[in-house]
């Protein structure tokens, strides 16, 4: 009998300002690889991983998002089918963390209403450029009750905990029945949460 | 004033705005005439016709100094026509060179140079097409570097007729998708967004 290549799906999502490092966490995520040229994300791209959590392959699909103004009649559309989201600041920029009501705002307008969320302050290797101390992202984590960790994708702080941890709280969420849907959806629409392969 | 057709009595009949200094010395000269043929055929009484003669000249003069005024008067507004004029042509050509730099736009309207190689050509639904198709691409890749993995791992002997088999019960052929016959069709089955089938 061939075997299942994973048992859930997971559909996450990336937002937050232009430049605080969503593709970078990404990337370090999926490829463990960080590069510094910074190019800017047009509209949405998304990348797999797959991880083990509690005896169960779960395929990550996480989507990254565009941080500029200009593509967020498109990015919005992709909240309503994630089950997760990240929503990352730079530690070094203030700009991006007052701007975090703002994304609040956003996923409580296009998101499901049970979505998982997380913050993450990003580029915490800059100790030396800080200006948002790790105090004001707890508080601001904790008066919205979500899970706040800084990262660095450069150095490779708390990225895979992050992730792990995010996935970990939507696993607790999802029921132990067994996922019977064969489909990845990649359109802006609903999620699925599980897919399941025979092919080997 | 020789000349027959301007005849120096000509002068009394003209339009009074159109008259010229020239005309009053036509006019002076006709009635000085007049009153010299007088003044010949009535002796005794040249003291009256000289004193009337006074009165005459001075009424002339008066109307000299009045046709030199119109005159200028005249000459002053034809100058200041022609200078608005002028200006007005310069203030509208401006106005058409403006109007083409900027036009009147409103607060959320942006000009596109379209000679500017880089200048935006797309609409919002266009790229947003295009990132679907991107996405879905990347999405059937996946899938297919998957199997291709689970061949290159001997999970599935090449020669031997697979069959994906399907929750639902349908199944597929992989070897007919690897010839790409029935591509379109599985591909909408891996991929369709099926709400019934949501965990």
């Amino acid at each position: 009998m061939a075997k299942k290549t994973y048992d859930l799906l997971f559909k996450l999502l990336l937002i937050g300002d232009s430049g605080v490092g969503k593709t970078c966490v990404l990337f370090r995520f999926s490829d463990d690889a960080f590069n510094t040229t910074f190019i800017s994300t047009i509209g949405i791209d998304f990348k797999i991983k797959t991880v083990e959590l509690q005896g169960k392959k779960i395929k990550l699909q996480i989507w990254d998002t565009a941080g500029q103004e200009r593509f967020h009649t498109i990015t919005t559309s992709y909240y309503r089918g994630a089950m997760g989201i990240m929503l990352v600041y730079d530690i070094t920029n203030a700009k991006s963390f007052e701007n975090i009501s703002k994304w609040l705002r956003n996923i409580d307008e296009h998101a499901n209403e049970d979505v998982e969320r997380m913050l993450l302050g990003n580029k915490c290797d800059m100790e030396d450029k800080r200006v948002v101390p790790k105090t004001k992202g707890e508080q601001i984590a904790r008066e919205h009750g979500i899970r706040f960790f800084e990262t660095s994708a450069k150095a490779n702080v708390n990225i895979e905990k992050a992730f792990l941890t995010l996935a970990e709280d939507i696993l607790r969420k999802t029921p132990v029945k067994e996922p019977n849907s064969e489909n990845v959806d990649i359109s802006s629409g609903g999620g699925v949460t599980g897919w399941k392969s025979k092919c080997c | 004033m020789e000349d027959p057709d301007s005849s120096p009595e000509l002068a009394l009949e003209k339009d009074p705005f159109q008259l010229t200094v020239e005309d009053v010395y036509d006019i002076s000269y006709v009635i000085g005439r007049d009153l010299l043929k007088i003044g010949s055929e009535s002796k005794g009484q040249s003291g009256r016709i000289s004193e009337l003669q006074f009165k005459i000249v001075r009424v002339l003069e008066l109307l000299e100094a009045m046709v030199n005024q119109c005159s200028l008067n005249v000459e002053e507004l034809k100058m200041e026509k022609d200078n608005l004029k002028k200006e007005l042509e310069r203030v509208l050509s401006e106005g058409a060179r403006g109007d083409a730099g900027q036009l009147n736009l409103g607060p959320d309207k942006q000009v596109i140079d379209l000679t500017d190689p880089n200048r935006p050509r797309f609409t919002l639904q266009e790229l947003r097409e295009v990132l679907q198709e991107r996405n879905r691409l990347k999405a059937q890749l996946l899938i297919v570097q998957e199997e291709l993995q689970c061949y290159k791992s001997g999970s599935i002997p090449p020669n031997e007729e697979q069959f994906v088999t399907m929750e639902n019960g349908s199944t597929a052929s992989s070897t007919e998708r690897a010839a790409g016959n029935n591509e379109y069709t599985m591909i909408k089955r891996l991929f369709s967004f099926k709400p019934g089938k949501q965990a």
